[in-house]
């Protein structure tokens, strides 16, 4: 953790998810329009009363914003959980377990991992109709683990031949036990990266689900934002606020995971780190006293 | 050799499992399964039509294993069925166009990203640690975590819209008839700018990234070091050495991330109103044309699967290792 | 002696990190004479490879030569070597073998291939001549020339160490480093490599650089040995003396730790 700390790309982009987790939450205290209820006149520019503008039909989009980041966040982090379970436990049993368990649930992800995930969600989506959040969370995470379990089950067959996991089978542990007090721990990093993966997927395919009009229009997020707009043809009529607010709130929650997302794996892996960590030794070489 | 033979028996079974995943959705959905896949028929559809449908898709009467039969024999002799958005077109005919404006748009993009992006990334490790390779690093990190759908939008508000230098949708001027003319030809080049450069900024800077760090994870390894002993150029080293042996996953990842392209080539499509299989699929959804939607999954996965072992076959020719195998 | 092929001075190197550093070559002095096998022992990590890896300049940041350092090879001082010179010089003059040759061998490149892209950086043959320069090489250590169009993967171990060898051999050098050359081999491949080795060196005249822990393979190999510890130069003396009359406390307690045999008596 701390090590997360000292780097800078991690403060980054911690600070950026930060930001908006807490914008989010506060959503009251930052505006008293209601998100749904038409509070001005349609397709109004920015102005002093509507800082974002209106929507078509005049909701005003600064309010829509903040409290559709409630929604993005919450199917974001909501689903990525779920698809991380999902990933991690099968990724654990089959590597541990090995043998038969390993094959079937092998063949099974590979199967999953090539059917091309967005027009399997789009197939799934068409035929329930308008998707609510929730339900989008939920179709996600039964679709999208595939590549964590095959990265955590990767991780748990190296940690599998290490010592104290022979010395808990030789002293009869149950297999369960092991899998989760032993085998868990040390794959954690592993873990946590696909964790922060699973969420920047979750956000960015909740967001294109909705804009492709398969979630629920009455909603409030950044995916539906984007959808009205586009029905709204707000580019073409120069309501660039309308559509480009849900666009730039994306691209940033966006940027903010991944700086953390590269962050995580520089120090799991402190040999692809960038930036200049050799300035002591520039000095050195500089000053004269040293060469390669 | 057994390996691509294996491959390719996983491939059937994918493809299989998609159709599988074809023939239970409806029937798993509430209500009557009939009801759902033809309501948006309505009353133009001739009866006799409605019934040849139900047979493709294996709605007869029968036990369940029948009907999957019925559905996986129809799927094999090429029938997909017949739109009923674009009655009584063949859902073949529908998504064969289609298929070809998708896969030059989406080939086109993937070669291009993937040697730029590889590109980049050799040069980003080699001077690892310099300004480049910051400025590369990060500019790859802010490529890939913006979504598809967001950078098309903005990518076409810029150039498109506002500074109006390119068209605003379109894979060709609508006024032009489609001909093998230097004009048509032309207009569909110029049309296909604005999207090509959208996917490119989306894949690249994956491609960047995967590239940059398998280059450093072998930098260390024993061979890199007897090439340098050996006197050997920077370059050389760097290209033949680091960057041949690099290429090897990064390659197998270019398999894994072609579902990821698919769907970003699918947004893509849609914002710029591309007559490719994304936008095919997203007027189906709205439309109802489940025959439609649902042959879109089959093509989709077997256009993943048919890259995927092109991938395959490269990996091969790249590894010695894998030749005599 | 006469003129030293190799001479080192005051080798002291340092890895720098972003608050301390470490040491790990401190004030090394040792000479090494033409056609002579001088050996360096010592434990993992006392800086034995971190000196072997210095005399071709093969160090990437963060390690860092101190300007106190000097690596003469027949009078010239290595570390002043521009980028040029320092490339014509690398296996011209210093050849290396690595450790484990699983890993020294590109493994998507033919042989005949990693034979080339050296022959004609240095010497710029042709395909051709190098073709030929490669049998001969290849005959050398007894791998069949035929097999040059092969893969790395497609031999065992120890032969593939002997192609190493072989690509050593080839531009005909004064010194040839070798780090742990036979540790990741089985004792009778081991011993047939050195024995190779000990050929070659009487045909052609090069010094050898040894580099192993293992003390007692080096008391037959070797005619003069260093100890190392910690980055020190704790002994240096003839093969015959490190064996017979250790005279540092190290040096004691490493031929206490060999398991011996015969009662004492090694060779």
């Amino acid at each position: 953790m701390k090590t997360l700390l000292r780097n800078r790309k991690a403060l980054i982009g911690l600070a950026i998810i930060a930001f908006i987790v807490v914008v989010a939450i506060a959503a009251p205290l930052l505006t008293h329009y209601d998100p749904a209820a038409r509070t001005g006149r349609p397709h109004q520019a920015p102005s002093l009363d509507h800082i974002l503008g209106t929507t078509r039909i005049g909701q005003d989009v600064f309010a829509r914003l903040i409290y559709g980041a409630r929604t993005s966040l919450a199917v974001g982090f909501g689903a990525g959980l779920l698809i991380t379970l999902v990933g991690t436990a099968l990724g654990i049993i089959s590597g541990y377990r090995g043998g038969k368990t390993d094959e079937v649930i092998s063949f099974f992800t590979n199967m999953v991992l090539v059917v091309p995930n967005l027009p399997l969600l789009l197939v799934l989506a068409a035929f329930i109709g308008q998707a609510s959040p929730v339900v989008i969370a939920l179709i996600l995470g039964a679709t999208s683990w595939a590549w964590g379990a095959r990265v955590t089950r990767a991780e748990t067959l190296s940690v599998k031949q290490k010592d104290f996991v022979k010395s808990a089978e030789m002293m009869g542990e149950p297999q369960w036990r092991i899998m989760t007090f032993e085998i868990f721990p040390n794959v954690i990093s592993i873990v946590g990266i696909n964790f922060i993966g699973s969420v920047i997927f979750a956000i960015i395919t909740e967001a294109t689900l909705e804009f492709l009009g398969l979630g629920d229009p009455r909603a409030i997020s950044w995916g539906t934002m984007l959808y009205n707009a586009q029905k709204a043809s707000a580019l073409s009529v120069g309501a660039w606020w309308d559509i480009l607010t849900p666009c730039f709130a994306l691209a940033f929650l966006g940027i903010g995971m991944s700086l953390l997302n590269f962050a995580v794996d520089e120090i799991a892996n402190p040999r692809l780190r960038t930036g200049n960590h050799l300035k002591r030794w520039s000095l050195l070489v500089r000053s004269g006293e040293g060469r390669l | 050799m057994a390996f691509l033979l294996r491959r390719l028996v996983f491939y059937m079974a994918a493809f299989i499992a998609a159709a599988t995943i074809n023939f239970f959705l409806p029937r798993l959905m509430p209500g009557d399964p009939v009801q759902i896949m033809f309501s948006s028929a309505g009353a133009e559809l001739p009866p006799e039509s409605l019934q040849a449908l139900k047979l493709t898709f294996g709605f007869v009467d029968g036990p369940l294993w029948q009907q999957y039969l019925t559905y996986l024999g129809s799927i094999f002799t090429g029938d997909l069925g017949r739109s009923i958005k674009y009655f009584p077109l063949p859902v073949t005919s529908v998504l064969g166009h289609a298929l070809v404006w998708t896969v030059g748009l989406m080939g086109t993009a993937t070669i291009v990203s993937f040697a730029l992006g590889t590109f980049l990334g050799i040069a980003a490790a080699w001077r690892r640690g310099s300004t480049f390779d910051v400025v590369v690093s990060v500019g790859a990190i802010f490529a890939t975590s913006v979504p598809a759908v967001v950078t098309s939008l903005i990518v076409l508000f810029i150039f498109g819209f506002t500074l109006g230098w390119f068209p605003n949708g379109y894979a060709a001027d609508p006024s032009l008839d489609p001909a093998f003319t230097l004009q048509y030809i032309g207009s569909i080049a110029y049309h296909g700018i604005l999207p090509m450069v959208t996917l490119c900024t989306v894949l690249i800077g994956g491609f960047t990234v995967t590239m940059r760090n398998n280059m450093i994870n072998l930098l260390g390894e024993d061979y890199i070091v007897m090439a340098r002993a050996k006197g050997l150029s920077d370059r050389h080293v760097m290209l033949w050495y680091a960057a041949r042996n690099a290429l090897l996953p990064t390659v197998s990842s270019l398999a894994i991330a072609i579902g990821t392209i698919l769907g970003g080539s699918l947004v893509t499509e849609v914002v710029y109103n591309y007559p490719g299989l994304g936008n095919i699929l997203y007027q189906a959804i709205l439309a109802r044309d489940y025959p439609v939607i649902q042959g879109q999954l089959l093509i989709m996965t077997a256009t993943m699967l048919i890259a995927n072992f092109i991938v395959d076959i490269s990996y091969v020719m790249l590894d010695p290792r894998l030749k005599g195998a | 002696m006469t003129q030293p092929l190799l001479s080192v001075r005051n080798l002291t190197i340092d890895y720098i990190g972003e608050e301390k550093d470490f040491r790990a070559v401190n004030d090394v002095s040792f000479d090494v004479a033409p056609g002579e096998v001088f050996g360096l022992a010592g434990e993992s990590g006392c800086g034995k490879s971190t000196i072997a890896f210095a005399i071709s300049r093969l160090h990437k940041p963060p390690a860092l030569i101190r300007k106190e350092s000097r690596i003469l090879l027949d009078g010239r001082d290595v570390l002043d070597l521009d980028r040029e010179a320092l490339a014509a010089f690398r296996w011209r003059e210093v050849a290396m073998v690595f450790q484990s040759a699983m890993n020294s061998l590109n493994p998507v490149l033919r042989i005949e291939a990693q034979f080339y892209d050296m022959l004609r950086t240095h010497k710029g043959m042709s395909r051709a001549e190098a073709r030929e320069r490669t049998a001969e090489m290849l005959t050398l250590v007894d791998i069949s020339p035929d097999r040059m169009r092969d893969y790395p993967h497609q031999f065992s171990g120890g032969m593939r160490q002997r192609i190493v060898i072989a690509i050593c051999m080839a531009l005909d050098p004064k010194l040839v480093v070798m780090d742990e050359p036979t540790t990741a081999l089985d004792v009778v491949v081991q011993r047939e490599i050195l024995q190779r080795i000990n050929e070659l060196r009487r045909s052609f005249g090069f010094s050898v650089l040894f580099i192993t822990h293992d003390l007692g393979l080096m008391v037959q190999f070797c005619d003069r040995i260093g100890i190392m510890l910690a980055g020190q130069l704790v002994e240096q003396n003839t093969a015959e003396a490190i064996y017979r009359t250790p005279e540092h406390d190290y040096t004691k307690k490493l031929w206490a730790s060999f398991p011996s045999l015969h009662g004492g008596v090694l060779l």
